[in-house]
């Protein structure tokens, strides 16, 4: 089934309207200055974010939205804006949970990457890989790639329903800057249409 | 995607009334502008705009029987000398780009973040990679800084102005980043493309 059918029988499903622009949406929450943990969850705070760190202001799309995500993207930026190894290189599991359902379940983010771990996606076959004749990056000289994981089967976020995206570890070092993660795929947003 | 490009197209021109939109030339297309005021918006001043040099169109609005249904929406920068510069190069990792793209009265694309770092969503996670004669491996890598939409080109149709509405910001701190002469951005739409064809109608 493709996104655009499955999108519209989840919505149908749930009883959720099946009207709006179809779009393609990407929402995205940064955490500030994350320090070493066990544990962080993206679309859980957005108290005092802006519009550069984060494009919702709760953890649910409004009545008349919904979406499928098709890929995760995560990074790690160090307090001089350079980008860093997400976590440090530490194994580290993500979950996403809808509601109450837990719709993928501690899928390990570093699976797809080339410099620790294994890229099962041709499409990101380099990503990841870091380049050690670099010795000092700057932040106009990049030495690494953000981390995509490409979900094999469409996932739903219906509308106004809570979500979630939890990053388990024993201990990562996130250092003081920002980590970001964003969710891309097709979405529906509102549209007034003739109802205005 | 769940529609072809060209049953979108004609799908969307159905509903819009555009009934000869089929007849017309298929192409592959896109379009460019900068937004060399420091607006805030792209292509709402192309007509005010050097072609080629800063915009390959002459107003933000398709001829009759003209159209474009946008699939990659892609963001540089170009500077005063003309130079056409990758947008991580010049803002550095941690900036991001927030746009909106506006038809006519309706925006189609909302608060959609592309990352200097990388975007998601670009297909070409690598971008460029530099590297120098006799070195084994990359010394750095330049993004892409794309948005793919997949299974959701939209449709730009004829006669009906577009723009792009963006900011730019820090992602550590959240703070706005202000763009200047020297760094201001351009944005290409690119996707299948309705040529007009005088064939039919001459």
């Amino acid at each position: 089934m493709s996104q655009v059918g499955k999108l519209g029988y989840v919505d149908s499903k749930l009883g959720a309207p099946t009207s709006g622009q179809q779009t393609t949406r990407i929402l995205f929450n940064t955490i500030e200055n994350p320090g070493t943990t066990s544990s962080l969850s993206f679309f859980k705070n957005f108290q005092g974010l802006t519009n550069g760190q984060t494009n919702l202001t709760q953890n649910k799309l409004d009545s008349m939205e919904s979406m499928v995500i098709k890929t995760i993207t995560l990074f790690q930026l160090n307090s001089a804006n350079i980008l860093r190894n997400f976590g440090d290189l530490a194994q580290q599991t993500l979950s996403v949970i809808v509601g109450n359902q837990t719709v993928v379940k501690n899928i390990p983010i570093h699976f797809n990457q080339g410099i620790n771990g294994q890229a099962f996606d041709r499409l990101h076959e380099n990503a990841g890989v870091q380049s050690d004749n670099v010795t000092n990056p700057t932040e106009l000289v990049q030495t690494r790639m953000p981390i995509e994981i490409r979900l094999l089967t469409d996932i739903v976020i219906p509308p106004q329903v809570a979500f979630e995206v939890r990053i388990e570890s024993n201990a990562a070092g996130y250092e003081t800057g920002a980590v970001t993660c964003a969710l891309a795929g097709y979405g529906k947003i509102f549209s007034a249409g003739n109802t205005f | 995607m769940a529609l072809s490009a060209q049953d979108k197209i004609l799908y969307v021109a159905n509903k819009l009334g555009l009934s000869t939109l089929g007849q017309m030339q298929g192409s592959t297309g896109a379009v460019y502008d900068v937004d060399t005021e420091v607006s805030g918006q792209i292509f709402s001043s192309a007509s005010r705009h050097q072609n080629p040099g800063v915009t390959n169109i002459t107003e933000n609005q398709f001829e009759v029987n003209e159209a474009l249904l946008v699939e990659t929406i892609a963001f540089y920068v170009k500077n005063t000398s003309g130079a056409v510069q990758n947008f991580q190069q010049v803002y550095g990792s941690g900036a991001v780009i927030v746009f909106d793209l506006v038809i006519g009265n309706k925006r189609v694309m909302k608060d959609t973040p592309v990352f200097a770092a990388g975007s998601p969503y670009t297909f070409a996670n690598v971008g460029n990679q530099v590297n120098p004669v006799g070195e084994a491996s990359a010394t750095s890598y330049t993004p892409r800084h794309q948005v793919y939409m997949e299974g959701a080109g939209i449709l730009i149709p004829p006669q009906v102005q577009w723009y792009v509405d963006y900011r730019i910001f820090d992602v550590v701190t959240g703070a706005t980043i202000a763009a200047t002469d020297e760094t201001a951005l351009g944005c290409y739409l690119f996707g299948t493309r309705v040529l007009l064809n005088f064939n039919t109608s001459i």
